[in-house]
């Protein structure tokens, strides 16, 4: 190869990273862009199947209508049958667990979730009233949307959540999300519950097998009507009122 | 035969005592479901701590068929209690009176008789489900509504959805009437030795409780005869509001249940067929 066009060969290819550099947004910019899309959404109204994983608890699958309203408020109904939301449920919802007002957003490498090649980057909030003291997300850059969260708080510990988009990505709204809880177990005295053993035989069993503290509570969405301008009653406990 | 069963029935539901079992059921049922209208919030609040200083429960958690599972929880003592009321008396009572003598120059065999006696225990019993049916959910149906069911168990809480709860319901109340069948074989057997209707009565009462704390206590030490006695397979109707239900476990203690039957109803027939009636 002629030696000047060698010369141009390599001074462009000492260029290139730095030009995809200058292409790739910043942590803060990617922050704010992701979190101005998620901020479009006000309310929201979905169709449910909600699947619980924890080792005290039997629930079937639940289907019902979970309804979100900016910023805190989540209901699940269950057309008359019971609901069951992790007491942190308000942490669902992907606006809870990213910080609203000004942050420190530094860069955290990359890594693959669920295939997708993710950007992560780590949210710090400058202000002391918000109970978020670091948030790490991954996010899909080219469509963004945060695939995976992991948010510390100073009341309710760490909270992950991984999140699946598909016919609603364009909402910047998940078809699924996967929230992973800590548990205590469930230890009530059995000569009040007067529990059933088939004569000892799951007693052995019973201790024999550890029970899990991690538990999985799994969202499948069905359908969404966005930005309806859902009234603040709906939220109310009937019972408690 | 029949006509036997159906002295006996006369006898036992033209006794004004009969009835007190009756009462009892009811008040307990209407006094439970009075309370949890009243104040069955702070109930739950506490019965649920465990759970829901960890999960939000929303909805209509006290319905019936949770009011009902509370009052069949608070009579597992009772029912066997008021079956031996009637059982236990059954024969000890008629020696009691004097007329056990009289009944047996009848020209019909022992055995006939200890049958007879069983047959008529064995419907006031189911008589007595019937009607705690009716009076708990029955009735808590009508007062809360039917909704999906939390149960609660020691380590762990079971959520049943409404349109999967009445068979439980049935089926559990079939497995009490396999259940309360042989306390009142084991009633009839202790009437049996005594003389007078006051003894079975009582003794039936204490072995009930006595094997009841042995059930409940959990201590490993009583592990080993827990499978062998009466009072742990009693339960067995608990297994049909489990998610799964422990079907084997379940039939299990039904053949344990129909064995106890068997063995206190014969045994009744032998001592019964070798007594010396005095009176």
């Amino acid at each position: 190869m002629n030696p000047f066009i060698r010369c141009i060969f390599s001074f462009i290819v000492l260029l290139l990273p730095f030009s995809v550099e200058a292409q790739q947004l910043s942590a803060d910019d990617l922050f704010l862009k992701l979190r101005s899309r998620l901020e479009g959404v006000r309310d929201y109204v979905a169709d449910v199947n909600m699947t619980i994983d924890v080792s005290f608890m039997r629930v079937p699958a639940l289907k019902g209508k979970l309804y979100f309203k900016h910023p805190d408020k989540l209901k699940l109904e269950r057309n008359g049958g019971i609901a069951i939301l992790p007491r942190k449920s308000v942490s669902l919802t992907l606006n809870n667990l990213i910080p609203s007002g000004r942050a420190t957003v530094i860069d955290a490498g990359q890594e693959t979730v669920n295939g997708i090649r993710a950007r992560i980057i780590k949210v710090i909030p400058e202000t002391d009233e918000s109970d978020i003291v670091l948030t790490r997300i991954w996010v899909d850059e080219h469509r963004l949307l945060a695939l995976r969260t992991e948010t510390t708080t100073r009341e309710s510990g760490t909270m992950k959540m991984d999140l699946r988009f598909g016919k609603f990505a364009h909402l910047a709204l998940p078809d699924q999300i996967t929230f992973f809880v800590d548990v205590k177990e469930l230890k009530l005295p059995k000569g009040v519950t007067m529990d059933y053993d088939a004569g000892g035989t799951d007693m052995v069993k019973k201790k024999a097998a550890k029970k899990s503290n991690k538990g999985t509570i799994r969202i499948n969405y069905l359908s969404y009507k966005v930005n309806t301008g859902l009234s603040d009653k709906i939220f109310a406990d009937p019972v408690k009122e | 035969m029949m006509q036997l069963i159906r002295q006996e029935l006369y006898k036992t539901f033209h006794r004004p005592r009969t009835y007190i079992s009756f009462a009892i059921i009811a008040a307990i049922a209407v006094i439970i479901e009075v309370a949890m209208i009243a104040d069955g919030r702070t109930f739950v609040d506490f019965a649920l701590s465990g759970v829901t200083e960890q999960f939000d429960l929303q909805g209509n958690i006290i319905n019936g068929y949770f009011v009902t599972y509370i009052i069949l929880q608070s009579l597992i003592v009772n029912i066997p209690l008021l079956v031996a009321l009637v059982a236990g008396d059954a024969i000890a009572g008629e020696a009691g009176l004097g007329t056990l003598r009289l009944l047996l120059t009848k020209p019909v065999a022992r055995w006939q008789l200890v049958i007879s006696k069983f047959a008529g225990s064995l419907i006031y019993t189911l008589a007595l489900l019937l009607w705690l049916a009716i009076i708990a959910l029955g009735l808590s149906l009508f007062l809360f509504g039917e909704g999906d069911m939390l149960n609660l168990k020691s380590d762990e809480v079971v959520l049943l959805l409404k349109d999967d709860i009445l068979w439980r319901y049935l089926a559990a109340f079939g497995f009490a009437a396999l259940a309360m069948t042989s306390v009142a074989a084991l009633a009839v057997l202790l009437s049996v030795f005594s003389d007078n209707g006051i003894g079975p009565i009582i003794s039936t009462m204490g072995i009930i409780l006595f094997f009841t704390i042995i059930t409940n206590l959990g201590l490993p030490s009583f592990e080993l005869v827990k499978p062998y006695l009466l009072t742990t397979h009693m339960i067995g109707w608990k297994g049909f509001f489990s998610d799964p239900v422990p079907y084997d476990a379940m039939r299990d203690s039904a053949l344990v249940l129909c064995a106890y039957t068997i063995v206190f109803v014969a045994a009744a027939i032998i001592v019964f067929n070798r007594k010396d009636i005095k009176s």
